[in-house]
This record gives structure tokens, sequence and C-alpha cells, in this order.
């Protein structure tokens, strides 16, 4: 029908349409303009509960994960129906170094304290790379390169996290313990921090350079018009300006690399005594020490001993506990970004 | 009319799989032991018709759990199941022995330790290779996770019980130890023996106490670094069907010939090798 109004389950009232018995008959048209068949009518009602559907049971699978790693967690700390074994205190579990679950003690803070350092060191190397490479694709790179960068970006995200991290074992640390650590083991943060970074650095990358291009060109242009060179525009006019969306992209691989386990547990060394361990190597220098003693993290931890520990225990319990605590940190890193991103339109 | 009674068929199907199912042995645990288990299953399926072997993987607590909670029929596993578990009336069935050798490096210099020098080199004790009769490297050492069996037998037999020096990597696969092994200079670690066959050099044995893994040095108690894989049953919460032919499939994969022949092939040792079970592994 040429002339049926856009959105057709609100056709204009007419004449015959029992709902609108208010409005006046002389100024109602007599027949309606268009009307879809019964059919029609119905898949449109359907389809919107289907949508709903879909969504409610994506709300219900995340809300049950978050339970069910609330409920048995929680058997950690409480005593609940289920535990064969002790209890622990809060304290005991959060503010305590010393993991040692066959005798009884279980400081997780070895745990958080590696996830955080590989994270961070991750970060202080992927955060700045990846912003200048958004400004390379966005501002300086002619169009055939930009293509090809984009290209190469997809394709580093797309593989499977377990591929680098065998490329770090079989590759990485032995090149980098032959040569520069005169042979010992090069297993720690630095290279888990190495291979994190090359995993998040393309995310980075394509929200940089989104944030880059978004920018208004007279901004640039403003810039230099007033007698800046290309460097002094970028960094004292274009970063700044793209702030809130840096923070929201640095946010976001921050996220990927908190929750990754497969990469860096062939490549970290998986000890969770490594806070002791760096304290009584003193042959080295800290900064070495750092870098290169077997550090471990709540996800190697949590990917290494899970299969081998009994249903009801109390390291069993605890270990999905650390879960709910990986959990949570993701999802504080997500309301982060969103309240970031909003930040900037206000 | 023809989709009718198609979907009429498929509804019939759909209800009698699980009926089907039920009468199913399911086997869950020990990825060590699974593709042993696995051999002995099509084996026994082709000798009697009409039962049904499935075998899944899991890890062997994976296993053990599953068979306490009755969600599986055998639960195999490379590990003695905890004392609660025990208590759930879960029965015990040991198939094979589990032989499990150290290595190295090929770099150290070093084919044999003694007694007390395995486990000065595993307690921290020694930290140098030229203290035992190798080169002048440091010892790495590469361990398996906390909770794994195998480390608790290695703390049990080479360490006598004492606690694994704090100065070590931490692998929780076999290849990724063997890896691991293969690429670090100094490093020793133990391993399942069937992976040093495959080795072809990359790493190297190295002897514990002047006995090597045969049947006399495993028999006499000279060679005690291995394991037992184990099947459990649980007996109250199977179908009496099924767990008969549980038994039966248990039966067949404990007898001489199954023992003398495929378990050997497979890399490991008939559990008669070892008479008496002195010590709780």
């Amino acid at each position: 029908m040429p002339d049926a109004p856009d959105t057709l389950l609100d056709a204009p009232p007419c004449a015959s349409d029992p709902a609108r018995e208010d409005l006046p008959l002389e100024t109602l048209p007599k027949e309606p303009a268009f009307r879809h068949s019964r059919l029609q009518r119905l898949a449109d009602r359907w389809s919107h509960l289907l949508f709903l559907a879909c969504g409610l049971l994506v709300v219900a699978l995340i809300g049950g994960i978050l339970y069910f790693l609330a409920a048995r967690g929680a058997g950690a700390f409480l005593p609940l129906a289920g535990n064969t074994d002790k209890v622990l205190t809060l304290r005991e579990v959060f503010l305590s170094a010393d993991w040692d679950p066959n005798s009884g003690k279980f400081g997780i803070l070895p745990f958080i304290a590696g996830s955080l350092s590989v994270t961070g060191l991750a970060l202080l190397i992927a955060a700045p790379a990846g912003i200048l490479t958004g400004v390379f694709i966005a501002k300086m790179a002619p169009g055939w390169m930009k293509t090809l960068m984009r290209q190469v970006m997809d394709l580093l995200v797309g593989i499977p996290s377990v591929v680098y991290g065998i490329f770090g074992l079989m590759v990485v640390l032995p090149w980098v313990s032959g040569k520069w650590l005169s042979d010992s083991p090069a297993a720690g943060f630095a290279v888990s921090a190495a291979i994190l970074a090359v995993m998040i650095v393309p995310t980075i990358v394509s929200l940089s350079t989104d944030a880059f291009e978004s920018l208004p060109l007279s901004l640039e242009e403003g810039s230099q018009a007033l007698g800046s060179t290309r460097w002094q525009a970028i960094w004292h006019v274009l970063i700044p300006a793209a702030r809130p969306r840096l923070l929201t992209a640095t946010v976001l691989g921050l996220g990927r690399a908190i929750g990754e386990a497969m990469a860096i547990q062939m490549v970290i060394g998986n000890n969770p005594q490594w806070i002791a361990l760096m304290r009584g190597a003193t042959d080295q220098t800290p900064i070495l020490r750092f870098l290169f003693t077997p550090a471990a993290t709540l996800t190697t931890e949590l990917v290494q001993e899970l299969p081998n520990t009994a249903a009801g225990s109390t390291w069993n319990n605890l270990l999905f506990a650390m879960g709910l605590l990986l959990y949570l940190m993701t999802m504080g890193i997500i309301l982060a970004t969103r309240r970031l991103g909003r930040q900037r339109n206000a | 009319m023809k989709s009718s009674s198609l979907v009429r068929a498929a509804l019939t199907a759909l209800l009698l799989a699980p009926a089907a199912f039920a009468q199913t042995v399911t086997v869950m645990g020990s990825t060590a032991l699974g593709p042993l288990v696995k051999q002995a299953a099509e084996d026994y399926m082709k000798s009697h018709p009409g039962v049904q072997i499935a075998v899944s993987g899991g890890g062997s607590m994976t296993g053990l759990n599953q068979v306490v909670s009755g969600g599986c029929t055998i639960g195999i596993s490379d590990v003695f199941a905890t004392p609660e578990q025990d208590k759930s009336g879960i029965r015990n069935y040991n198939l094979v022995i589990e032989p499990f050798t150290l290595i190295a490096h090929p770099g150290v210099g070093v084919t044999s330790l003694n007694a007390q020098q395995a486990e000065d080199v595993f307690t921290g004790k020694v930290n140098n290779w030229k203290e035992v009769g190798g080169k002048d490297q440091k010892i790495v050492r590469v361990n398996r996770p906390t909770s794994s069996g195998t480390r608790a037998v290695q703390q049990q037999t080479v360490l006598h019980g004492k606690e694994f020096s704090n100065n070590q990597l931490v692998q929780d696969s076999s290849g990724a130890v063997a890896n691991t092994v293969a690429t670090t200079m100094g490093a020793v670690s133990f391993i399942e023996l069937d992976f040093l066959n495959r080795a072809n050099g990359r790493f190297v044995g190295i002897a514990y106490n002047g006995a090597s893994c045969t049947k006399q040095d495993v028999s006499s108690g000279k060679y005690p670094l291995f394991s037992f894989g184990h099947a459990y049953t649980n007996p109250a919460k199977t179908n009496p069907q099924v767990l008969k032919v549980a038994e039966d499939f248990l039966g067949y994969m404990l007898s001489q010939h199954f023992q003398d022949t495929t378990v050997l092939k497979a890399g490991y040792m008939p559990v008669a090798y070892v008479k008496s079970l002195k010590t709780k592994l």
C-alpha cells in the first residue's frame, strides 16, 4: 500500500476502531487507512515476548552463576550442610599471606597481590603502547596502512589464549633465560605481563583509534593554527580531549587481563609462596627479584587446584569464593567503564 | 500424515533414551587412566554385546566426587579417596600400578641419585648440581600443584614426608612439566614413566637409589616410586543390574590376560607386582 503509515500498529484511529469510542465520529475517516493481517499482528506481539525471554534468560544465567559461586564460596566461611571440613574467618583469608592448605593455612593475599601485580605491569606496557598506536592509526597512517593495521589487530584478538601460553613456555621463557638471565629460569611477572600486554593491546588500540577519530577536526586544526607542532597538538589537546574514552579503553583491557588464566599459568611459575621466596632471594637486585620470581594469581590457582580438590572441603569452597572475588572485581570494572563513558556526555 | 508419524517416532526415541542410558555403565575421572579404561571398555563391549560403557574424563577428584554422589557408576582415580569419601560406602578396586620416575634437563650431568640425595634435592638442602655429582648449575625444581595426588605420592616416597622447598616452579599437566624440564637449564622433576619412554632425548631419566622400574625392583620395594590406579563403585547409589555389569567389567580389567598384555603395553604395571599395600599412598 503506497501511503501506509510507518508504525503499522499505531495506525490512526478510524470510525470502525472500537478502542477509540471517545473521538467524534464525524472527524474520523470512514475506513481504516491500513491494517495488518491478524497473523502479522500476532507475530509482532510474540516476537516481542521472545526477545524479552532471551534477555531474561541471559540475566538469569548471570544471576545463576553469581548464586552458584556465592553458595559454594559461602561454605568456606559459614558452617553449611555439605561442608566436610572446618570454616575460616574473613581475617585469616583476606588479611593473611600464609598459604599452606595442607596445614590449614588459607591466606589468599599472595594471589590477590599476584593478580594486581601482573595486571598492573601488563597495563604499564600495553596502555601507552596502545594509545600511541591509536594516535598513529587515527592521525598519521596513510589509508592502506590504516586498513592493514586494523586487520592485524583483529587477527591478534582472535588468537586463543592457550596458544599465547604455549608460545611463552616453549619460545619466550628459554630465550629470556638464555639471553638475559644467564640460564636461570625466567618464569615470573615479567614474561607473564609481556604476554598479557600483547593480548590486551588490540583492545586498547581499537578503542583508542575510535576515540581519536571521533574527536572534531577543529581541535587539531585550531591548535595548529595557533602555532603548535603536530606532537604538541596531540599531547596537549587531543589526548586530554579523548581522555574519558581512553580511560574506558584501558579499563576494558584491565578487565581482560585480570581474568586471564590459561596464558599466564604456563609462564608465571605458579608458586603461592612467592612473597616469601622473593624476600629470601637476596642474591639478586630487588627489581630482578620482582620480575623473575615464580608467582601465582587468583586465576592460575583456580585453574590448577579446582580439579584436584574434593567437593565440600574447605579448600574447594574457598576456591569458589576466590572465583566470586574475581567475578565481583570484573563486575566492578565493567561498572567503572560505564561510569567513565557516561561522564563524557555529561 | 508423514510428519506426525516422524514426530511421534522422535518423541518415542527421546522418551526411551533415558531408559537406555540408565543401563549404561558410566566411568568418570582420571585422564591418566582414561585411555586404558577406554581400551578395556571396547574389548569388553565386543565380547559382551548389549552392554554400554561410557568413559569420560574430568580428573581424579571429579571422578571421586561423582561416584560418591551417584553421578557415575565407576570413578577412576590416581589417588585414594579421602576418609570422608570412604565413609559414604564406596568400594575400592586397585586396578594398576602407575610408576613414575625422576627426570632432569639433559645438561645437568647426573644419571642417578641415592635416596638421601634425592630427598635433599627436593627439600632444598642441596641447591647446585655439583653437590650431587653433576655440573655447576643451579637446581630448578618443577613440581605439581599442591592438591595433586602425584605430588603427594612423591612427598611420601622420595621426601619421606618432609616439605618441598618453596623455591620451585609449578606446572599442572605432565605435558607442561615435560616441556618445562626440557627447556630449563638445571631443571629436575618427576613424571609418569610413560612420558620418559617418549622423551626422545629432550630430558633424561634419573635412576633412584640404584633401582630401576622393573618387576623385581617394584615387587621387592626397592623402587617405591609408584601410585595405584583405583576404580571406585558406590553400591548404595547404583542400580543393581548396572552394578553387576560394572563389577564384571572391573573383574575383566583385573584378569590375568588383561593385566599381562594391555596394561604393560600402556606403560603401567600389573597390580599383582606389589604383594602387599604397605603404605597408603
